[in-house]
């Protein structure tokens, strides 16, 4: 192909995007030598990429002849795939490095021959580790394993094995051995007993602080580290017996000491390799330079912490002597390294985070208090300090337990805040919170009192004037969701944002004219409707059941009197035939419901909720539209347990057309909102005038194949989808996306309100 | 046909149930139905409600009558119903007015499985009225001192939909149960299930560790019962991680990956 053929065919795939002329030239140069079927097939993929990253999308074109010197033209939309997960998952620079050796980054992989990857162990790990530390522990991938006690790191992938059963034993290690430093203590935040205290800064880490002040702080890091390790390995033998003694079966490849010179090194990695072999080699090691009673608390389980931060400068001592030029050893790998700003990181995150939920516990409770009390609270605030806060030195607090005497009355004494004099003892959930962030950092710092004040101020005030206008279409909530893209036969990730948004309840005579106007039919819907509400009804001639079925016994009688065979069926049984229906309705509000429709629309709504609440079934009415990905628009107008009243009414005279029709986000979310329903049948009915548009490239059959994937999601988790279009086209693409008897095309707009519930009551029944 | 003696012998419970009290809840219940107060126990599965309604009545020397409720359980069902016997009709009390003519101790476990207009035939018996109008009957009996009612539930799993009525829910006293502390767990696996010490920490351990996975899915972690039912398999000759996966780990989930990850914690434990 030519150039300049190239260039064209680019830009036509790329439309309505016109990049530049001399990157598009560059990246397509190579492809003038290569044959047309190539060019087709490589040049198939930039719709696909390009919506995603430009960037991506050049260097693919660019990786992609020299990868099809390795792969097959078949194997060229799996590795397009690939890139495009590890783009989404890690962005652009993981992208290009997977891009650029096809045969070690992807193809070993295809053969088998790879390492084990986290993300295919992590569903199973998660769990687990989650279950052994019962908090909510988090997993990333990092170059380095360490954890910040929040998070545990691991590599992406473990390849040290050749067997993948090792290598994910060696994963579950990592992962049991970086909870263990957290379950042992190993981060000291606080000096112990006879080491020097350092900043009294609330945030900083003591032991931070400690190995730093050596002179040579990565060996002090390495001594406490590996001592820590040992801690770790008795503590799990205990913990965890199975574990390590699968574990003990792994024959790790030995570090040879890197720093053969000096013996701090030679020393420290001996210990390393004792970790992972029997007692005995420890044993003789640590004899080398603990006394024999250290060295028995090590391996007797009972050495602490405090015990191997003690040990630091003892070891530190001997070994930086004979030893001037440190090189650190490398940790083994469940070892991991020991980042200690990250730690002290995770501590400061974590202790704001208790603070806020302090804050709003408190200021509850303090709302909850009399008003004369709060107001006394308050009100010296203002008065002292003139703004919004107390002054700090008004805040104490007491706790009782200071004067118990012994634990168990430490335990059942009240925790007491004093705040302007008035003391305020806590209640039961505050408490156990309050004393839960006291075991962890001490102290309970006296701002979040005096926020917590400020807020329940805010509260007061607020209760007062009854609340501040608030923005017409004010935003609850924002949702993630990933889109189909056909062509990739994948998820885009994290593609679509769906923002929740309240409508604006409009006072208008709407409702009151639609309810007039069909008079009749409302009337003689509601009697369909009664019809079919769950009934209670007798069933007489039942084997067993509530009652005698009188009639029946006395035939029974007779019967048996007259010689013939009697029935046993003698009872009545009051027989429930119960309704559990939850429905939602999904209303489409795009700019082409405009007029006609859009009156339709909601004139079918009234009369639909005026049935509906004649027959009881459970039902929530959300509007959709919005313009492009980044912000999908999701209206609430009943919630499916909100019952019907003024509002919802209100509501649904506000609906008005708007932007754009990307159904698959809504869809997507309808399912997520009936899943969390107990009902037995389950209905998501969409209200329609046309194909699903949006402004961007969700058009076409993207954004058919897009909105009939969210529907079969749907269907997978148990939901029925319908559909009620008036699009006239509608045949050719429903029957597609929603199955045959799954939709209804209602051929004239002033029909719907008629023949909606008509629709629904032959769905339902 | 059995007479009404003959009835309430069977439900009359002669050895002592082992059961281990986790705090006052033997004195509260002694309490209640020395006032003639009605009972409600809540907790989650296995965590011993039903083992404690049968050491309570074996100390009130009662017979227990029990129902376990269930959405298609009826008035009648409770209250009694006629019957056809050779060709006539004949009234056969249910448990509930069975307990009541005894002066038993009736209780209805998952009552809030049970419908609500079935439920509500235990109002006028749980408040001071103590009241029963078996109304094919025409009689309205009156609990003797020694009728005690007592209703359980596991507020964990129920939906909405299942929630008691404040009406039934504000008659009673109500004695909240958890899982028992580590300590004494292991005591009652190691009795129950007949298994050593060691091993009642670690099954302990492995129970602890499935409570703690909520967010990750797991609806309610392994019951109290699960262990003695693992225990009782490995003290038959199971080896103990087939025993734990079919006593503890299998009953517990479906979703493979969390059974994966449970099965983890099972092989990294024994």
């Amino acid at each position: 192909m030519k150039l300049a053929a190239l260039s064209e065919r680019f830009y036509s795939l790329v439309s309505p995007d016109i990049p530049n002329e001399w990157d598009v030239e560059e990246v397509m140069e190579p492809f003038i030598e290569e044959s047309d079927k190539v060019c087709e097939v490589i040049l198939g993929h930039i719709p696909v990429i390009w919506p995603v990253s430009h960037s991506l999308c050049y260097d693919f074109l660019r990786q992609a002849p020299e990868a099809l010197t390795h792969l097959s033209l078949e194997q060229l939309p799996r590795w397009a795939g690939v890139i495009l997960d590890i783009y989404e998952n890690e962005g652009l620079h993981s992208a290009q490095r997977f891009m650029q050796d096809v045969v070690k980054n992807h193809i070993s992989k295809l053969e088998g021959s790879g390492g084990l990857a986290l993300t295919s162990v992590e569903k199973r790990l998660l769990p687990y580790i989650r279950g052994i530390a019962r908090e909510e522990l988090q997993v990333v991938s990092a170059r380095e394993t360490y954890t910040d006690t929040a998070t545990i790191y691991v590599p992406e992938e473990l390849r040290l094995f050749q067997d993948n059963d090792k290598n994910f034993l060696l994963y579950k290690l990592i992962f049991t051995y970086q909870w263990g430093y957290i379950a042992c203590g190993s981060f000291l935040h606080t000096a112990p007993e006879g080491l020097p205290l350092f900043s009294d800064k609330e945030d900083c880490l003591w032991l931070r602080e400690f190995l730093n002040s050596f002179a040579h702080p990565p060996l002090a890091r390495d001594i406490y580290h590996l001592l820590e390790s040992i801690r770790v390995k008795f503590f799990l033998h205990k913990e965890l017996p199975g574990l390590m003694r699968a574990v003990s079966k792994l024959l790790f490849p030995l570090h040879s000491p890197v720093a053969t010179e000096g013996t701090a090194g030679v020393f420290l990695s001996r210990i390393q390799q004792g970790l992972t072999g029997d007692e005995t080699t420890l044993h003789s090691l640590l004899r080398l330079h603990l006394t024999p009673s250290e060295c028995q608390r090590y391996l007797d389980g009972k050495a602490t912490a405090q015990d191997s931060a003690r040990l630091v400068p003892k070891l530190y001592s001997t070994l930086e002597e004979t030893d001037h030029d440190y090189i650190p050893v490398p940790p083994l790998p469940f070892q991991g390294h020991l980042k200690l700003k990250a730690v002290e990181t995770a501590r400061k995150v974590r202790k704001e985070k208790m603070g806020e939920h302090f804050v709003d516990l408190m200021a509850t409770y303090l709302l909850s208090l009399s008003p004369e009390k709060l107001e006394n609270i308050l009100k010296d605030e203002e008065r002292d300090s003139g703004n919004t806060g107390l002054a700090e030195s008004d805040i104490s607090m007491i706790m009782d337990s200071e004067f118990a005497q012994t634990a168990a009355q430490e335990k059942a004494a009240p925790l007491l805040v004093t705040i302007n004099n008035e003391a305020l003892e806590l209640p039961p959930e505050l408490d156990t919170f309050t004393r839960k962030f006291l075991d962890e950092f001490g102290q309970l710092p006296a701002r979040f009192i005096t926020s917590a004040a400020g807020k329940a101020g805010e509260g007061m005030l607020q209760g007062d004037i009854g609340g501040q206008e608030e923005d017409a279409r004010q935003i609850t909530g924002t949702v993630i969701y990933d889109e189909w893209d056909y062509r990739r036969q994948g998820y885009r990730k994290n593609w679509c944002s769906l923002q929740c948004k309240e409508l604006p309840p409009v006072h208008s005579p709407f409702i009151r004219n639609t309810l007039d106007k069909y008079h009749g039919l409302t009337l003689r819907l509601r009697h369909q409707f009664e019809m079919m509400r769950s009934q209670e009804r007798f069933v007489k001639r039942q084997r067993e059941g509530d009652d005698i079925d009188f009639d029946a016994l006395v035939e029974s009688l007779s019967d048996t009197r007259a010689g013939l065979p009697s029935s046993d069926r003698l009872f009545i049984r009051l027989k429930r035939d119960e309704r559990d229906i939850a429905v939602l309705f999904l209303v489409d509000m795009s700019n082409s419901t405009a007029g006609w429709v859009n009156i339709a629309l909601k004139e079918s709504l009234v009369l639909m909720t005026e049935a509906m609440e004649v027959l009881g079934d459970r039902y929530a009415i959300y509007g959709f539209s919005g313009m492009r990905r980044s912000r999908c628009e999701l209206f609430h107008v009943k919630h499916l347990t909100e019952p019907y009243g003024e509002q919802v009414k209100e509501r649904i005279s506000s609906i008005s057309p708007s932007e754009y029709t990307r159904m698959g986000p809504p869809i997507r979310h309808a399912t997520r909102l009936l899943q969390e329903v107990d009902a037995k049948v389950r209905l998501i009915i969409t209200l329609t005038d046309g194909k699903p548009e949006d402004y961007d490239d969700y058009k076409g059959d993207y954004a058919i194949e897009d909105t009939r994937h969210a529907l079969l999601e749907a269907k997978v988790a148990g939901i029925h989808p319908f559909c009620i279009t008036i699009d006239h086209q509608a045949h050719e693409y429903m029957e597609h996306m929603y199955g045959p008897a799954n939709y209804i095309f209602v051929d004239n707009v002033r029909k719907l309100p008629l023949r909606m519930p008509e629709i629904y009551r032959a769905l339902t029944s | 046909m059995k007479t009404i003696e003959q009835r309430l012998d069977e439900h009359l419970i002669t050895v002592e149930p082992y059961y281990l009290a986790s705090g006052n809840e033997v004195e509260i219940a002694l309490s209640a139905h020395k006032n003639k107060l009605p009972l409600l126990l809540k907790g989650p599965t296995g965590c011993g409600k039903t083992r404690f309604m049968q050491y309570l009545a074996w100390k009130l020397r009662r017979p227990l009558i029990t129902v376990s409720c269930h959405d298609d359980l009826s008035t009648s069902d409770l209250v009694g119903r006629y019957l056809i016997r050779s060709g006539e009709a004949v009234w056969i009390d249910g448990p509930l007015t069975l307990a009541v003519r005894a002066g038993a101790i009736c209780y209805l476990d998952e009552i809030v499985e049970a419908r609500k207009d079935t439920t509500v035939v235990i109002h006028p018996l749980a408040d001071d009225r103590r009241e029963l109008p078996v109304e094919k009957l025409g009689e309205l009996l009156t609990a003797p001192p020694e009728f005690m009612i007592s209703v359980s539930y596991n507020p964990g799993y129920q939906s909405v939909l299942k929630d008691l009525k404040p009406s039934t829910r504000q008659r009673f006293v109500a004695i909240s149960f958890d899982y028992p502390h580590p300590d004494q767990e292991a005591m009652i696996v190691c009795k129950e299930g007949g298994v050593e010490k060691e091993l009642a920490d670690s099954l302990v351990k492995l129970a602890g560790m499935t409570r703690s996975l909520k967010e990750s899915g797991l609806a309610e972690g392994a019951s109290t019962r699960l262990l003695i039912q693992a225990g009782k398999l490995i003290q038959d000759g199971i080896d103990i991680q087939t025993a734990c996966r079919v006593a503890v780990i299998e009953p517990l989930s479906d979703d493979p990956e969390l059974l994966a990850a449970l099965q983890e914690m099972v092989s990294s434990i024994f």
